[in-house]
């Protein structure tokens, strides 16, 4: 009887180890903090575009289009629900990766006009923002590596055996990623580039 | 079926051969140096003298205002751009205090001509974005363009010391700031509640040596995932359990250590044992700073 006893007490312990809830757990919370430091940053770009806009009109108020596209993308991500159940629907992550990517593209061409305006260049307020722009660019970069690494960690986690049974029991699927496609165009500020435009 | 097969074999191909590619990607990456002291130059350009002076500054400074600072000279970076180098500098480095995030780190890539300060999480409310954009290109720069690198170091450390002052940071504690010795050690107790369980084991029975070890095996996953107080009150249970529960030995199976799961602490091993010299206090950055050029 006490065997018995011992030998349930044993596996017990044993199956809370084996079945990786508190590591699923963990990993998921992981991901949300690390989701939330993407969503931060992206949002200290977004809040960084109304004053570099002002400023670029200043010098170079005929460049009307590019305005408009950098107001079109922001609004667009301004209006985006970026709740953590984003992260357990990949449709919706990717409409939110694509609309950041469009900011991305729309600021990125926004800095390739103020090339054509030196006076623009030489102003102090615009090359703070500029660098405020490039260091957001940065974080957003290191926040997503982080986050991508999280989620891997997590998704290797949910598939592999026996782990993946748990999380089966309790519905935790693998979680969406950033495609290496829009990383590309992130990991690197935005270019500043002579004469064309660049085009996503 | 065959086909299923087939398909499945395509697949193992597929993942080998991305394992492969990762393995050679990670390994044009340039390893992170070393943290041997304030200033690591590996490119011998500074003297001793200069090292030491520059190396003197910032220790001065660490003891005034508690934040670390160090420079990194590398010959080149490789394929990474110095964004990624240095994030990844910084975060084996883990300049500044804990909590606090108090660090930052001049990287220049020598041959590239190519520098960047990152600032830890602590330090960019005032050395934030913009003004470390204007110490690279008003203070830095220029004094690099003349072929000067001290002289650059000098005077840009000098500014970043003078913004950085003006943060209100708390006081440095006249001791040392690493953290909890006793949390690092815990792993080592486990390791030694293990042995001696072990050894009890192999003295006496099985079945409940078996047991004890199990559950032994169950909590010291539980410690790895770091849960300090639960870590503790497991450390009591294992040995109660090697205690009360049986002795004996039965195949137990070596630790399954998963520590998958543990947050970005990829640098095992350097803070546990005291080297003489200098060593980051566990200070956090998130790709905060400049970058520039000459």
């Amino acid at each position: 009887m006490r065997k018995v006893f011992y030998l349930l007490a044993g596996l017990l312990l044993l199956s809370l180890q084996a079945c990786g809830y508190n590591t699923l757990q963990s990993g998921d919370e992981q991901i949300k903090a690390a989701w939330s430091e993407v969503i931060n940053q992206y949002q200290r770009r977004a809040d960084l575009v109304p004053n570099l806009v002002k400023t670029v009109k200043a010098y170079a108020s005929h460049e009307q289009q590019v305005f408009t596209q950098v107001a079109d993308a922001r609004s667009r991500v301004g209006s985006m629900q970026v709740t953590p159940e984003v992260l357990n629907d990949p449709a919706a992550f990717a409409r939110f990766q694509a609309a950041q990517g469009q900011l991305a593209s729309a600021l990125s061409r926004l800095l390739a006009v103020s090339e054509n305006y030196p006076q623009l260049k030489a102003d102090a307020g615009f090359r703070d923002l500029q660098a405020q722009l490039e260091g957001t660019e940065n974080r957003i970069a290191v926040a997503r590596q982080r986050y991508i690494r999280s989620v891997q960690e997590y998704n290797v986690v949910v598939r592999s055996f026996p782990t993946n049974l748990t999380a089966m029991v309790f519905g935790m699927q693998v979680k969406p990623n950033f495609s290496v496609d829009d990383e590309k165009a992130i990991v690197h500020p935005p270019a500043v580039e002579f004469g064309h435009e660049s085009v996503r | 079926m065959n086909r299923c097969a087939e398909q499945r074999l395509y697949l193992a191909l597929f993942y080998c051969l991305i394992f492969c590619v990762s393995v050679a990607w990670a390994q044009s990456r340039i390893k992170v140096p070393t943290l041997t002291s304030r200033v690591v130059d590996l490119t011998a350009t500074l003297d001793a003298n200069q090292q030491k002076t520059l190396d003197q500054r910032l220790r001065m400074f660490e003891q005034k205002t508690g934040a670390q600072i160090a420079v990194l000279i590398v010959p080149v970076i490789g394929t990474e751009s110095i964004e990624q180098f240095s994030i990844r500098v910084a975060e084996q480095w883990k300049l500044g205090r804990e909590k606090i995030d108090d660090g930052a780190i001049l990287v220049i890539a020598k041959n590239e001509r190519r520098l960047r300060i990152e600032v830890g999480y602590g330090l960019e409310g005032m050395l934030n974005d913009a003004v470390s954009k204007r110490i690279i290109d008003e203070v830095i720069v220029p004094t690099l363009k003349r072929g000067d690198l001290y002289g650059g170091i000098n005077a840009g450390i000098d500014a970043m010391m003078r913004v950085i002052e003006g943060e209100p940071l708390p006081k440095p504690t006249g001791k040392d700031d690493r953290q909890g010795s006793g949390f690092d050690l815990l792993p080592l107790i486990l390791f030694a509640a293990l042995a001696i369980s072990g050894f009890m084991r192999a003295l006496l029975g099985r079945v409940k040596g078996a047991l004890a070890a199990s559950a032994l095996l169950g909590l010291a996953v539980w410690l790895l995932s770091g849960l300090g107080w639960l870590a503790i009150l497991a450390a009591g249970l294992v040995l109660l359990i090697t205690l009360v529960g049986g002795y004996m030995g039965s195949g137990w199976q070596g630790g399954r250590r998963q520590g998958g799961l543990r947050p970005y602490r990829d640098d095992g091993g350097y803070r546990q044992i005291g080297w003489g010299g200098f060593h980051g206090g566990g200070g956090g950055f998130g790709g905060g700073g400049a970058s520039g050029k000459w």
